[in-house]
């Protein structure tokens, strides 16, 4: 059996023994509700989960253009001049440490518990990887590379153009896999600690009045939302990137990089 | 259009003229010479090796030549002009092979400078294809850098640097990182291409074997500070054979130059 049909299978009994122990009475529904039960919770609620889907994913396109779009502006400059990368570096990596949630509170009463407080939360707590994974991807190209274009008479913007870019773009791509996914945790916490709509808002409502079904359905559509960014990601890294396994960078960005920028939360 | 010819003075295309050139790199706490009074000939058409120990200013002579880096004293001409920032149309430069644009098949990386000039896609083509014909790549066209040996790969930089026919060939160490066999088959295909295309050729090396197998002249250098201390001809007819590696002008040849490197290492 192959490893990819090894997969499917266990994906697949996971979710039928979600049917099935609730329903055979092994686990109380109050902690798990059926597979069954959540979604008929949730396909009754359809209006005001849709709400709420629209509210949060609102947030985190964004939210993920401020910290994607952001992360590889300043992660490409820090990471192509010396003067900025020896003073803002330290301080990014620092900052990387500390548990940004706490920052949440303070946002909330600078911007309110509108979804203002939620972008500016997710924006920076997404922006911090892929900036690092941008200026580590433009520091590690190999300068023959420039040498070589240099030699073929490329000027600055050529060289810009046609090796940095393409050259940094798988580290940049798994700085984005990794950012992209903690705008949407950033988005889901802060809609669960103080807020007012959105799916996060949905499911610490339904929990306060132990609704466990209801729960359950905001807890699916935000595995889904994940599962399909992942997907996403994965798209455009076949697109952009062939070569990949054809070179130091590539073969790094794969392992190396999401594992050395595992976030404090 | 008539006078200028009279100015400029008539160089045959291909020459090379070092004039007195020196190198200085300043550090912060001393000034290290790396070149002192180098002066050389390189009649057109020539093949010309400059071999020596690490640190005797090799590489840096011939990344002046090539225009990506300037001397601090002396005068440097390619075909009767200076060259003060590189020209593709006057030298071709070859490096290790890892200076190919890993994101690119063999074909537009042979393509690569011509792009930079914005000839036309058809044009490019063609060319490229003119060139990784005599390098002996026909039909290769098509595959990554990564899906090539290291010989390979070599030839596709050799192509590279002739696609735009400049009459001077600058190659810095382009078989170090090959095994023996390859560098040696190389050493042959080099001196195929060269005899077909009748281009100056200006090559680095540690390898004293390689240096006699390949050049009509050797250049010696030592380090500290870098210069010139032998020019010695190499009388071996052409075709080269391997079996002149066995013979009597091939062993005294490479003992002389390997006395000089010894006194200086």
């Amino acid at each position: 059996m192959s490893a990819a049909t090894l997969r499917r299978l266990i994906v697949i009994s996971l979710i039928a023994l979600w049917e099935i122990l609730p329903r055979a009475g092994f686990i109380p529904e109050l902690f798990l509700p059926s597979l069954s039960s959540t979604l008929a919770a949730g396909w009754n609620e359809a209006g005001e989960y849709g709400h709420a889907l629209a509210v949060t994913l609102y947030e985190v396109a964004i939210s993920m253009a401020f910290a994607c779009g952001g992360g590889i502006l300043f992660g490409a400059v820090v990471g192509s001049l010396p003067r900025p990368r020896i003073l803002i570096m330290p301080m990014v990596s620092s900052l990387y440490a500390v548990p940004l949630v706490i920052l949440y509170p303070v946002f909330t009463v600078w911007l309110g518990i509108g979804s203002e407080s939620k972008i500016a939360f997710a924006s920076i707590y997404g922006f911090l990887p892929t900036m690092l994974a941008t200026a580590a991807g433009i520091q590690t190209i190999d300068p023959q590379l420039l040498l070589a274009a240099r030699s073929m008479g490329a000027t600055l913007s050529q060289r810009l153009v046609r090796v940095i870019i393409p050259a940094a773009i798988p580290t940049v791509l798994s700085g984005l896999r990794v950012g992209g996914a903690l705008v949407i945790v950033g988005v889901v916490v802060s809609e669960m600690l103080i807020s007012s709509a959105g799916i996060g808002y949905l499911i610490s409502r339904y929990r306060t009045i132990l609704d466990s079904p209801h729960v359950f359905a905001g807890v699916l559509l935000v595995l889904a939302m994940a599962i399909a960014f992942n997907a996403a990601i994965k798209w455009i890294e076949r697109k952009a990137a062939i070569w990949q396994t054809g070179t130091r960078a590539g073969q790094s960005a794969e392992e190396t990089v999401p594992a050395a920028l595992q976030p404090a939360t | 259009m008539q006078p200028l010819a009279n100015i400029t003075p008539l160089k045959p295309a291909g020459a090379i003229e070092v004039r007195n050139v020196g190198q200085v790199f300043k550090t912060t706490t001393q000034d290290v010479v790396a070149l002192e009074d180098v002066s050389l000939d390189v009649k057109p058409g020539r093949f010309v090796v400059l071999v020596g120990p690490s640190g005797c200013g090799k590489s840096t002579l011939l990344m002046m030549m090539a225009g990506l880096r300037q001397q601090t004293s002396g005068t440097i001409t390619i075909s009767g002009a200076p060259i003060p920032e590189p020209d593709p149309n006057r030298v071709g430069v070859v490096f290790q092979e890892a200076s190919l644009f890993p994101w690119l098949t063999a074909e537009e990386n042979v393509e690569f400078p011509l792009a930079l000039r914005g000839i036309a896609k058809s044009d490019r083509r063609t060319r490229a294809q003119d060139a990784l014909k005599l390098v002996g790549l026909d039909g290769f066209g098509k595959r990554h850098p990564h899906e090539l040996s290291g010989g390979m790969k070599q030839r596709v930089s050799i192509a590279r640097g002739l696609v735009q026919d400049p009459p001077v060939l600058l190659m810095d160490e382009p078989f170090a990182a090959l095994d023996e066999q390859t560098r040696m088959t190389m050493g042959d295909e080099l001196l195929r291409i060269w005899a077909a295309t009748g281009k100056t050729v200006v090559f680095v090396t540690h390898s004293l074997t390689e240096a006699v197998y390949l050049a009509d002249e050797v250049i010696v250098m030592s380090p500290r500070p870098g210069r010139i201390v032998d020019h010695l001809q190499v009388p071996l007819p052409r075709p080269r054979t391997y079996e002149m590696l066995s013979g009597d002008t091939f062993g005294s040849l490479r003992d002389r130059i390997w006395r000089h490197i010894r006194k200086s290492a």
